[in-house]
């Protein structure tokens, strides 16, 4: 019986609607557990490892010996300041940095044969007695491949060109110009001193769980001075744009199940109106209540099984889709996603199918037989508010699982159920009043409006329901839009990515107006003092013999300033009035809570020998990753005016520009460049790759959306296509039923726009406070958008439902019906 | 029945014998239908007494009248009731499954062949005339071999002269099978055949020959 029925194609409409929603569901849990994979494995390569311990001394050898053991791979890196010297006087200042035979361990170190030229992938890097510089260094030393240089007492020999290290990033100590060599040559130079400015790093790297383990190992060892670093804490720039990106794919996976739901509750319930007759006649024949539950039970079982299978396909066949469009863009391949989704999709389709199309169906059993006598008795599958309950507590219960985030699930939740109860009321209330507008109107209104009111409960919910798909998605466009604006200002076109430190004050015309004459946009020239801080409120800070703490309390950069500088925001205080001669200090929030400072107290100096007091003013907040000269401690100017300083900028030299560095650096040979151009264009490509993750994840939510209001419209077609039969019947012209049809839905779609936009602005200030840690703020431009749309979509749909109500004979349409 | 409700049927006793033709007759609104309904078990009385045989309808539940009906009871109706999704031979067979028989095909096919549409019985309602669907329908009301059949206005869907065939096919396997037939119709012609007419005027029995 089940096979015979599905020939009645009535059974594939639910069948799609499961397989649209388990395809859907876990086709976007697949993409989003290989992109998070591939974007986890990319940001490692800015790490070139898993994992990475460094420290200032030495680190201990039996952590590498314990890392073989486990089978973590691992590479060793040192960077130092040095002095590189070519012939007889050329010398430059350089950033060295010595890689063991392992290096890099993730992402790749690249290379070319002659500086400037073809850049080459390297498997290592340079051989022992030989170095790599970067391409800008062979004119300023003025040597060639094949020549020497010497690096402390050790003689080098020139091989190749260093173009770009995945972990470049990483090693901000790199001021000057790259030198690359062997790690096993750094005793050799004898230049690396105990108390030596230089950063030990171990780098390790593992499959996750092995990595885990190891990592569990090492945390216990870990000593003052020594720190371990991984993807989150390496890149936070990086590390937070994921996390959101994380956050809005979960976001839209579980609307996606939400939609899943209403789609299927809607295809089940029509499934079970249309099948009501069928089963009266087969309980006229002699079927009991029993015999019917345990065929369409049966059917269901079938169906969910089929779906299941079909969904999962559809779902790979997506989430391949999304990877094909992307594979240029990808610059890692990810891994498989594992059975994981498909589990979802599974689970998600079992839950459809038991909350949300069973409760109809199971009433059927119900039905009464005497409908093979009198069709016009009421159904008898209509839901009941346990219905709703139970739906509403297995969507919950999906979505949290989903999510695994209950802020995020109590922030949509809370949009639909506002949008369900005013939507409701609103709906009843409107369409009662639209009956008496209409009344006085000329008879397209009138019939329109009195079609509305003559189904008001149905209308009503089915305005809720339009409401609630168009709700989602306005909510998955609003948080997209603001993440990839927040991601854009946060590194836009043009971001300074050099900076320029060690000014000295002789130089600042000079240099400034050389950066004009160049054309080169550049930041401000602030003032830089190192000084450090001595003691809070009288009471002297703790000295610890931790290099690294000590480093932090010495070493810190003060400026100066009459005004706040751009991207700063004070958090308490005030700012002091220009040209004042009292003793204040603004401080930039996190440093004041590491040192324990609040507005008000004293806090004392010492730059360079002389001691300094001052009080603190006020409290910044100021956004690290923007590239700017940034700085903890800001003083009014006249108070520092007597000290030593030197000055910094950072402005911004696009790839074609780079030769100017060493025009720059030969005019200013004590001016130190620190070139941060390959990270910001690093950060910008995974910014702009998860971006269009998040395009594509948005069109797919839109489509699966759209189903819902497709699937919402079907379901009041049959009435309306037989009331306009018969209005075709009586002699009605064609644009008198189609334009009443349309001003119908288009009403539907009114209400059901307004309420979504309501109900998304909710939701969204909800997600972007609690959830995407962003600030909210509110879109006026949304409400045309979503009430227009909402007008525009249900209409269209609507007529184009029930066109065939005006190109068959009336008739047909009656008899079918 | 109290309050604002509707009194449909008033006070009617009648008694059908087993083997007989019973035509009820009259205007719409009269109650037919109803009386059908609850003589067929379709329908629960709000008061009185249906008994079929040795069967007090009102004692059964939904269920077990459902099974009555499954073992003693065939319909025609005026709209024929097919399920659009099985063919002519899956309609016929669907009463003879339900009751596990277990040579619910052969059956079916031999009451097909006696309407005449043995070479149609892979048809879907959809590709047939109403006569034809309404052979299907006797069809399978009769091969379930009712005790009692009952027929609602199971020509008034159809033009005169498939009607007239419907009717004549319909009396055929009526006095073949020896089944009690309970007829609904207001089609003067129809109600003379059966041996006994019952006119309904306003839910009351007025006329009982």
């Amino acid at each position: 019986m089940l096979a015979r029925d599905w020939r009645g194609g009535e059974l594939g409409v639910l069948l799609m609607a499961l397989v649209l929603a388990v395809g859907v569901v876990s086709g976007i849990s697949a993409f989003a557990t290989r992109l998070q994979n591939a974007l986890t494995q990319e940001s490692h390569r800015f790490l070139a490892a898993d994992l990475v311990a460094r420290s200032s001394r030495a680190l201990p050898g039996e952590w590498l010996q314990r890392a073989e053991a486990q089978g973590v791979s691992q590479a060793l890196t040192l960077v130092f300041p040095s002095m590189v010297f070519a012939g007889d006087e050329r010398m430059q200042l350089v950033s060295v940095k010595a890689v063991s035979d392992g290096y890099p361990l993730r992402g790749e170190l690249t290379y070319s044969e002659q500086p400037f030229g073809p850049v080459l992938p390297a498997a290592r890097g340079p051989a022992p007695g030989q170095v790599w510089l970067e391409s800008r260094l062979f004119p300023l030393l003025d040597v060639a491949v094949g020549e020497r240089i010497t690096i402390g007492e050790a003689d080098f020999t020139v091989a190749a060109a260093a173009r770009t290290e995945p972990d470049q990033a990483a090693s901000f100590s790199g001021y000057g110009p790259r030198v690359l060599m062997h790690y096993d040559d750094i005793p050799a130079t004898g230049v690396v001193q105990p108390g030596s400015r230089v950063q030990y790093r171990q780098l390790y790297a593992a499959p996750p769980q092995v990595l885990q383990n190891f990592r569990d190992w090492l945390e216990p060892q870990l000593e003052d001075g020594q720190g371990l670093l991984d993807v989150s804490e390496g890149q936070p720039g990086i590390g937070s744009a994921l996390r959101r990106a994380e956050r809005f794919l979960l976001l839209a996976g579980s609307l996606g199940v939400v939609l899943a739901g209403v789609a299927i509750a809607l295809a089940a319930r029509r499934f079970s109106e249309r099948h009501t007759d069928y089963v009266a006649i087969m309980k006229s024949l002699g079927a009991t209540s029993a015999r019917v539950n345990r065929l369409y039970g049966s059917s269901l079982l079938l169906l969910g099984v089929v779906a299941t299978a079909l969904g999962c396909l559809l779902g790979w066949s997506i989430q391949a889709l999304f990877f094909t469009l992307f594979a240029e863009q990808m610059p890692v391949q990810p891994g498989a996603s594992g059975p994981g989704p498909y589990a979802v999709g599974a689970a998600t389709s079992l839950t459809c199918l038991l909350c949300f199309a069973w409760p109809p169906l199971r009433r059927l059993g119900l039905a009464s037989p005497l409908r093979v006598l009198r069709r016009d008795l009421p159904h008898e599958n209509r839901r009941t508010l346990g219905d709703y309950l139970v739906g509403l507590v297995a969507i919950s219960l999906l979505m949290w699982w989903y999510s695994a985030d209950w802020q995020l699930t109590l922030a949509v939740l809370a949009g639909l159920a506002i949008t369900a109860l005013l939507g409701l009321g609103l709906a009843l209330t409107l369409l009662r009043g639209g009956r008496l507008v209409g009344m006085s109107a000329g008879s397209i209104w009138r019939l329109a409006l009195a079609g509305l009111q003559r189904r008001g409960s149905a209308n009503a919910m089915q305005v809720v329901i339009f409401a609630m798909a168009i709700m989602l998605l306005l909510v998955l466009v609003l948080v997209r839009t603001s993440l990839i604006d927040a991601w854009q200002t946060q590194l836009p076109e043009g971001t300074p990515n050099h900076f320029m430190i060690n000014i000295g004050p002789q130089d600042v015309q000079p240099v400034d107006q050389m950066l004009r004459s160049q054309d080169i946009p550049s930041e401000a020239l602030y003032p830089m003092i190192r000084g450090r801080i001595m003691a809070v409120n009288g009471e002297q800070l703790p000295r610890t013999d931790d290099p690294e703490a000590q480093r932090r309390q010495r070493e810190t950069n003060f400026t100066w300033s009459d005004s706040l500088p751009p991207g700063n925001r004070l958090v308490a205080g005030q700012w002091w009035p220009p040209q004042t001669d009292a003793a204040l200090v603004s401080v930039e929030r996190e440093f004041a809570e590491r040192m324990g400072i609040q507005v008000g107290d004293r806090v004392g100096f010492l730059v360079g020998a002389q001691p300094l007091e001052a009080q603190v003013a006020n409290l910044r907040e100021l956004d690290w990753q923007s590239m700017r000269p940034n700085f903890f401690l800001i003083f009014p100017p006249r108070l520092l005016a007597d000290y030593p300083a030197t000055f910094m900028t950072s402005f911004y030299l696009g790839p074609d520009d780079k030769p100017f560095l060493n025009r720059f650096i030969r005019e200013f040979p004590t001016v130190t460049v620190i070139e941060m151009d390959v990270v910001v264009e690093q950060i910008r490509s995974i910014v702009s790759q998860v971006s269009s993750a998040i395009e594509l994840v948005l069109a797919v939510i839109l489509a699966a959306g759209g189903l819902v209001l497709i699937a919402g419209v079907q379901a009041s077609v049959d009435a309306r296509m037989h009331e306009s039969a018969i209005l075709r019947a009586l002699g009605a012209r064609r644009g008198l039923v189609l334009g009443g049809l349309f001003i119908e839905f288009a009403a539907l779609g009114l209400f059901a726009g307004l309420l979504a936009t309501a109900g998304a602005e909710l939701s969204v200030y909800f997600l972007q406070e609690w959830v995407m840690d962003m600030r909210y703020a509110p879109s006026p431009w949304i409400w045309p958008l979503g009430i227009g749309a909402g007008m525009a979509l249900i209409g269209s749909l609507g007529v184009f439902s029930c066109r065939k109500v005006v190109s068959s004979p009336p008739v047909a349409l009656l008899r079918d019906l | 029945m109290a309050g604002t409700e509707l009194e449909i049927l008033k006070g009617i006793t009648l008694e059908i014998k087993s083997g007989e033709a019973v035509a009820i007759v009259g205007a719409s609104g009269s109650g037919k239908s109803t009386l059908l309904g609850l003589l067929a078990g379709l329908d629960e009385a709000s008061g009185g007494r249906v008994v079929i045989g040795e069967t007090d309808l009102g004692e059964l539940d939904e269920d077990g009248r459902a099974l009555f009906r499954g073992r003693h009871v065939g319909f025609v109706f005026q709209s024929f009731q097919l399920l659009p999704a099985l063919t002519a031979l899956e309609n016929v067979m669907l009463p003879l499954e339900l009751q596990g028989l277990a040579k619910a095909r052969e059956q079916a096919q031999v009451f097909l062949e006696r309407v005449g549409l043995g070479p149609r019985m892979h048809h879907y309602p959809r590709q047939m005339s109403g006569g034809e669907q309404q052979r299907v329908a006797i069809a399978r009301a009769f091969a379930s071999r009712p005790s009692i059949l009952f027929a609602d206005e199971p020509t008034g869907n159809l033009d005169t002269h498939t009607g007239a065939h419907i009717i004549d096919l319909l009396f055929e396997l009526n006095r073949e099978e020896g089944t009690t037939l309970v007829l609904v119709t207001h089609d003067d012609k129809l109600a003379e055949r059966c041996e006994r007419r019952l006119v309904l005027e306003a839910g009351e029995l007025i006329s009982c020959q």
